[in-house]
């Protein structure tokens, strides 16, 4: 029987996003010991499997914290605690907070210690002194554009990326982006997103109407394209098409708010602010159609959410999006920045039948259940825990 | 009082943010074309940081700034509250008279009082709000210390600030106001909340056209040549109303057709990611050039050295950037946005192409870079010839005097 894993994750902060959230209380079904560092916003209700060894972020917390594991190192591992405390020198962070950060895991010393975002991926290379494999997430602005957009942390990830024992890629695409900063490519694996489908309540047909009803949800942020929707809408509108837009998390960006204004579109986009995420599924489950504008993505989770409730897909063609949508056969791909292919999937979709468009939403969910099922996904990152731990 | 000739000092009180930086040439020129006409200016600061170096020769008085544990906040509104009503008790008054007439609040109304407490002492015959937001909540203290009130709105101000905040010139817009716009447009959309025409005072923006003008001449020898590569520029804040994504994949469309060109941006913000990433996926990068904030001097420079001159924004009061660029000679290509119109005169100092439209731009890039050479210098000299005689500091200083007259 194979030993079982002591499994670090990092993400900074405790809890951390859904999807990350997902992986642990997964990793803690298998029967793997999974430890939480970081900031301790607040502690979900975690399974006994899972350790939470975060810190509250007031300074009195913080000092007994250190106390703590600086006594513990210092009276049973002192020659480790030399050795990090001189790393940490050498790297200009010998200051009392990145001793808050280290020293629990230093005491806890787990198999692997797996780090979510990669722009503090060189704050965690000490670990492999110790014996312990370093696994890094490929995801989201970390990859995607802040190493374009800034020269250091390209530096960064060409200085760091040869180390690091194993990547978890959301997908292939992403993990090719790392390859070009130095990701050994038998080192990087594509563990896909996935989803609790057993939740995800499939809404009743929607009901009929002359206004096709478009939807969008994330974060206000340049990265989602959301400028290139709103000018999509005006084609639509300039073209007589009844239809209505939700941008759910839209809210507040002056921006978008302008745009909807400049363009006319008052009586047609409504700019939402951010929702829960039963209201968010809610809201897909009633939209005709879902449209994710991004410039850039690993693979949206929205999207996978809204195949997994029976909504239709306008995606860009960016990142992994093509992974998980085959045009006209599960979805709908589009070039990134093109309003006029926005507006004219749309219409696309607006003149199919609805046997073919049932079509679609039956291969949608089929993709989701065969590739984005949280089992799946479990079980892809147990294989990397476990390739890289045997190594 | 405000008719006919000056016959005694006229006192200006000017609302501002902050002090005008040493680059802010719009209200620095202000100040001192109205001094020069013998008014006297006085200098509100309601947010800025008294650690900024004001060498402005003027009085400058800054708001008091309530912050603190609420202990202190509290201390603090007291002494105001009460230096207010020993200080000034008729005005103070009269400001809390007319907040109650409005209908406000107990609160709000002592509120505003504490708020606007720094200005009360002193007798002015103008209150002049550089800019719209910042007569947002302070729309009684002219009447309440006998002055006249004015307002001027950017741009900024007028388009976007109702969106984030509606309703916010509710008030505004019923209290007797005299209005200073940078373009008619802007006047037009003024009139539509029911201002009378007469209340607002179109004063373009002006550019130092002793400083920005074709010292060497090299515009006259300027010719577009098509196998050159074309210098495009564009000064802006990196701000997404300036629309430098749709420049961009504008360029990106030059650059498919075949034009060889380099792209140069001079100016920071807050869009930098943003930009460089559109740049590097669009495959552009090395044709686009980030030169970040310069001084007027490189700014100039990079205006010698450019063929067309791009400003494609989204959102845009009048842009003096583009006024820089005409009166060196540059030929431009601006957007339709607000007072860019008035700026470029289509066909006849530049060219104007409808906003948020990059397949347009590209297309009207090509065509002013093949433009015959007559034509161009034709463009080029009616564009410097305007900005010299229209847009000039001592013209606009002529019109601000005429403003408060």
């Amino acid at each position: 029987m194979e030993r079982p894993l002591k499994i670090a994750i990092y993400s900074g902060e405790i809890p951390s996003t859904t999807f990350i959230e997902r992986l642990i209380q997964g990793l803690s079904r298998e029967g793997v010991a999974v430890l939480l560092f970081g900031v301790l916003k607040h502690a979900p209700k975690y399974p006994e499997s899972v350790r939470v060894l975060g810190y509250c972020s007031s300074r009195f917390y913080k000092f007994m914290y250190l106390l703590r594991y600086s006594l513990l190192l210092g009276l049973f591992r002192n020659q480790d605690k030399r050795r990090l405390d001189a790393f940490l020198r050498a790297y200009g962070r010998s200051d009392l907070y990145s001793k808050v950060k280290c020293y629990p895991v230093l005491w806890q010393r787990p198999d692997v210690f797996h780090v979510q975002w990669a722009k503090g991926l060189e704050d965690w290379l000490w670990v492999q002194d110790f014996g312990i494999k370093l696994v890094l997430s490929l995801r989201g602005a970390h990859i995607n554009y802040s190493p374009i957009a800034d020269p250091e942390v390209a530096a960064m990830y060409r200085r760091c990326f040869p180390k690091v024992d194993g990547f978890h890629a959301v997908s292939k695409a992403i993990g090719l982006e790392a390859e070009q900063y130095g990701a050994r490519p038998e080192r990087v694996h594509v563990v896909y997103s996935g989803l609790d489908l057993k939740s995800v309540d499939t809404p009743i047909s929607s009901e009929d109407s002359k206004i096709l009803r478009l939807i969008s949800v994330g974060r206000s942020h340049w990265i989602k394209g959301y400028s290139y929707t709103l000018d999509a809408c005006k084609l639509l509108k300039d073209s007589g098409m009844g239809f209505k837009y939700l941008i759910v998390g839209g809210a507040n960006m002056i921006e978008y708010q302008y745009q909807v204004h400049d363009l006319g579109l008052e009586l047609e986009v409504e700019l939402l602010e951010g929702q829960s995420y039963e209201a968010v599924q809610h809201l897909i489950g009633r939209a005709d159609l879902l449209l994710l504008p991004s410039v850039k993505e690993g693979i949206a989770n929205v999207v996978l959410e809204a195949m997994a409730l029976g909504t239709l897909v306008v995606s860009t063609n960016c990142g992994g999006m093509a992974e998980v949508i085959r045009d006209g056969e599960n979805g709908f791909l589009v070039p990134i920045r093109d309003s006029q292919a926005i507006a004219e999937a749309v219409m696309r979709v607006q003149s199919l039948p609805e046997s073919k468009l049932e079509a679609i939403r039956a291969k949608a969910q089929a993709t989701i259940t065969a590739q984005h099922d949280e089992a799946i996904m479990v079980k892809g990152m147990l294989a990397l825990y476990r390739e890289v731990s045997s190594e | 009082m405000g008719t006919g000739p000056i016959k005694q000092i006229q006192r200006i009180g000017l609302v501002l943010s902050a002090a005008p930086g040493y680059s802010e040439t719009f209200f620095r020129n202000k100040i001192e074309g109205l001094q020069a006409q013998g008014f006297e200016v006085v200098l509100f600061i309601v947010e800025g940081s008294k650690k900024e170096p004001i060498d402005i020769r003027c009085d400058v008085v800054s708001a008091p700034k309530f912050k603190g544990s609420a202990l202190q906040v509290f201390v603090q509104s007291v002494f105001v509250f009460f230096k207010a009503l020993l200080a000034s008790p008729r005005v103070s008054f009269r400001h809390f008279q007319l907040d109650i007439g409005k209908g406000f609040p107990l609160g709000q109304c002592i509120k505003r009082l504490l708020q606007n407490a720094f200005m009360f002492g002193y007798p002015l015959d103008w209150l002049h709000f550089g800019f719209g937001m910042l007569a947002v909540g302070r729309e009684h203290v002219a009447e309440a210390i006998g002055a006249q009130m004015a307002v001027s709105f950017r741009g900024f101000d007028l388009y976007l600030s109702p969106l984030k905040h509606p309703d916010c010139y509710a008030l505004l817009f019923i209290t007797k106001v005299r209005y200073h716009v940078l373009s008619y447009e802007m006047k037009q959309d003024l009139m539509v909340h029911g201002i009378p025409e007469s209340a607002i005072y179109v004063i373009s923006p002006a550019i130092d056209v002793q400083f920005f003008k074709d010292s060497t001449g090299s515009f006259e020898s300027k010719t577009l040549v098509a196998s050159k590569v074309l210098q495009i520029v564009t000064v802006a804040r990196l701000h997404w109303k300036k629309g430098l994504e749709y420049s961009l994949e504008a360029m990106t469309i030059l650059k498919k057709q075949g034009v060889p060109f380099h792209y140069t941006i001079v100016g920071d913000g807050p869009e930098y990611e943003r930009l460089v990433f559109a740049a590097q996926q669009l495959g552009i990068r090395e044709q686009v050039t980030f030169a970040g904030s310069l001084s007027p001097d490189l700014v100039k420079e990079h205006l010698e050295a450019a063929d067309v001159y791009v400003q494609y924004s989204i959102q845009e009061g009048f842009c003096n950037a583009v006024l820089e660029a005409q009166a060196m000679g540059v030929l431009c290509v601006v957007s339709d946005a607000e007072g860019l119109s008035e700026n470029v005169l289509h066909k006849d100092t530049g060219w104007v192409v409808p906003k948020r439209q990059p397949l347009l731009l590209a297309g009207q890039i090509q065509l002013v870079a093949n433009l015959d050479p007559l034509v161009a210098k034709e463009i080029r000299c009616a564009a410097i010839d305007r900005v010299q005689r229209g847009f000039n500091l001592e013209e606009q200083q002529r019109a601000f005097v005429g403003f408060y007259l």
